[in-house]
């Protein structure tokens, strides 16, 4: 890049260490005064080896693993990768079982959000949002850890089922949480719009319009603020989400504002998924009943054959490719994450704008660097 | 668009290149294609039968048959079925055409199925390693009999 450089251009390294965004990737930008003239993304700081690591490791090891490739998400992780292993097994958790874990992921969904709102105004100089975000992001991980015993990795899913049951009073305790946040997200809401500072940084910044997007590859949030209503859990149904009622958020304008707005609705949606589970969940086993799957399965052996199998992520379409050769340890596994494609789309997003719209546009994006390390 | 019309379209289309169509459920079929003509395969799910969505591009490793395979799998913004692409690659020499000027984000799936395979993807804009340190090229640790970088510690640790 240095060689390319004329005499009023600079280069500026944003990161690996840079608040801009969370975990180390470093995002180079060559500037003309104010102006972003080429962007380049290395990344590579964390890699982690994980895809490599699942194929020395037995099936349930192995969910320990996916739990790390972002941490912000496990649950979602985890459905995928024991999705998959189910697919390949031919076997199906139990109604309760499925709505144990729809109620997980969109706790999970929730929190994700809230981290990513937090961040995303800490990005734009408005940090009283992180402070605000965090605390109630504490008490959705507080729900969240009442049922699985951790806060970010959980190791909570089994094949064909959950580990163990909701405990005793768990929709007692949920309920006033949730109706509390949405009385949040309504403040949030009036918060950003009445910020003259917030809607002049955001409103208009970072367009992507639904073609660029699709073209990029994006998927989530980012690709529903420009109206494209593509949803792994409404186009690809798993688990009950076909039984249960939610419309997919979309935003037409594709800018900074956009992604925010889809957010603050997929929260909201998130928790009238959670309602109706509350009411919907039947009694009945945690793992199907004449199978040898159970709570206790240390040695489990899958079926030859592969599956590519893809969950709706908080950050977009999150999906993994296993093949099995019969034995106890996966053959390949490859992690297609959501925010590999969106932080290569990055760099084309942010060409042409100002140096500050680099963070608004990046933190909008929602990234974790984690997962596209792998 | 359903899988059926896909798997009819697409073998009626290339009748040499594509081999062992089949269809695994309502929303997944599955191909290889000859790796000639990858490009050309891919070009015409674009345009023709509204894959414009690629999921992803992978390599697989399978040394008793002396063989990688690089994986596309390419899905719709519209239809729900899901294509597993397969092109099989000989181990000693695999080279394929890029799918970079059909699918734009296909670059860095290359560049990371570059570096850890050793796939070399011909015409690639820029294909130089994505994730691993560069002194790592040539050492392609996903590949099965990889040993550790660079005193073959890793079987050690696995």
């Amino acid at each position: 890049m240095e060689e390319m450089l004329e005499s009023n251009e600079m280069i500026i390294h944003l990161g690996p260490q840079h608040p801009m965004q969370p975990g180390p990737f470093r995002l180079n930008l060559r500037l003309k005064g104010e102006t972003v003239m080429d962007a380049d993304v290395e990344l590579g700081y964390i890699h982690k080896g994980i895809e490599k690591i699942l194929e020395n490791k037995t099936y349930l090891q192995g969910i320990t693993i996916v739990d790390r490739i972002c941490y912000l998400v496990a649950l979602t992780n985890e459905e995928c990768f024991v999705g998959c292993a189910e697919k390949l097994l031919g076997i199906e958790p139990p109604a309760r079982s499925q709505y144990i874990r729809v109620i997980l992921e969109e706790l999970s969904r929730i929190q994700s959000h809230l981290l990513g709102l937090g961040e995303f105004g800490e990005f734009i100089g408005f940090v009283s949002m992180f402070m605000y975000t965090i605390k109630e992001r504490e008490d959705i991980l507080t729900l969240i850890d009442m049922v699985t015993g951790a806060r970010v990795t959980h190791s909570y899913l089994k094949f064909g089922g959950v580990r163990d049951d909701l405990p005793a009073g768990f929709k007692e305790k949920a309920l006033p949480v949730l109706n509390n946040l949405k009385k949040v997200i309504s403040d949030y809401e009036e918060m950003f719009q009445s910020d003259r500072i917030y809607r002049e940084r955001t409103a208009g910044v970072g367009i992507l319009t639904a073609d660029v997007a699709k073209s990029l590859g994006v998927s989530g949030p980012a690709l529903r603020a420009t109206g494209v209503p593509f949803d792994i859990r409404k186009n690809e149904p798993y688990l009950v989400y076909k039984d249960l009622d939610f419309k997919v958020c979309t935003e037409t304008a594709g800018d900074c504002a956009a992604r925010v707005q889809v957010r603050l609705n997929e929260m909201r949606e998130s928790i009238y998924i959670l309602e109706q589970c509350f009411d919907q969940i039947p009694n009945g086993p945690l793992f199907p009943e004449g199978t040898p799957y159970g709570r206790r399965t240390p040695v489990m052996r899958v079926p030859a054959g592969e599956v590519f199998h893809r969950v709706e992520d908080p950050r977009g379409e999150m999906g993994m490719y296993m093949i099995s050769d019969g034995t106890d340890k996966p053959y390949r596994v490859k992690v297609r994450g959501p925010y590999f494609p969106t932080l290569q789309a990055l760099p084309p997003l942010i060409k042409g704008t100002t140096v500050a719209d680099v963070a608004a546009i990046s933190g909008s994006m929602d990234g974790c660097t984690s997962e596209a390390d792998r | 668009m359903d899988a059926r019309t896909i798997i009819e379209s697409l073998t009626g289309k290339f009748p040499e290149a594509i081999s062992e169509a089949g269809i695994e459920s309502p929303i997944r079929i599955r191909a290889y294609v000859d790796k000639e003509k990858a490009k050309e395969v891919c070009q015409y799910l674009k345009d023709s039968l509204q894959f414009d969505h690629l999921c992803s591009v992978c390599g697989v490793d399978y040394p008793p048959r002396n063989e990688l395979e690089s994986v596309y799998h390419i899905a719709s913004y519209d239809h729900p079925v899901v294509l597993m692409l397969k092109a099989r690659l000989p181990r000693n020499a695999p080279e394929i055409e890029s799918i970079v000027p059909v699918y734009w984000n296909a670059n860095w799936y290359e560049r990371e199925t570059y570096e850890l395979y050793g796939i070399v993807f011909k015409n690639h804009p820029n294909l130089k390693p994505l994730l691993l340190p560069e002194e790592m090229l040539g050492e392609w640790p996903l590949r099965k009999d990889y040993e550790g970088f660079p005193n073959k510690t890793a079987r050690n640790l696995v």
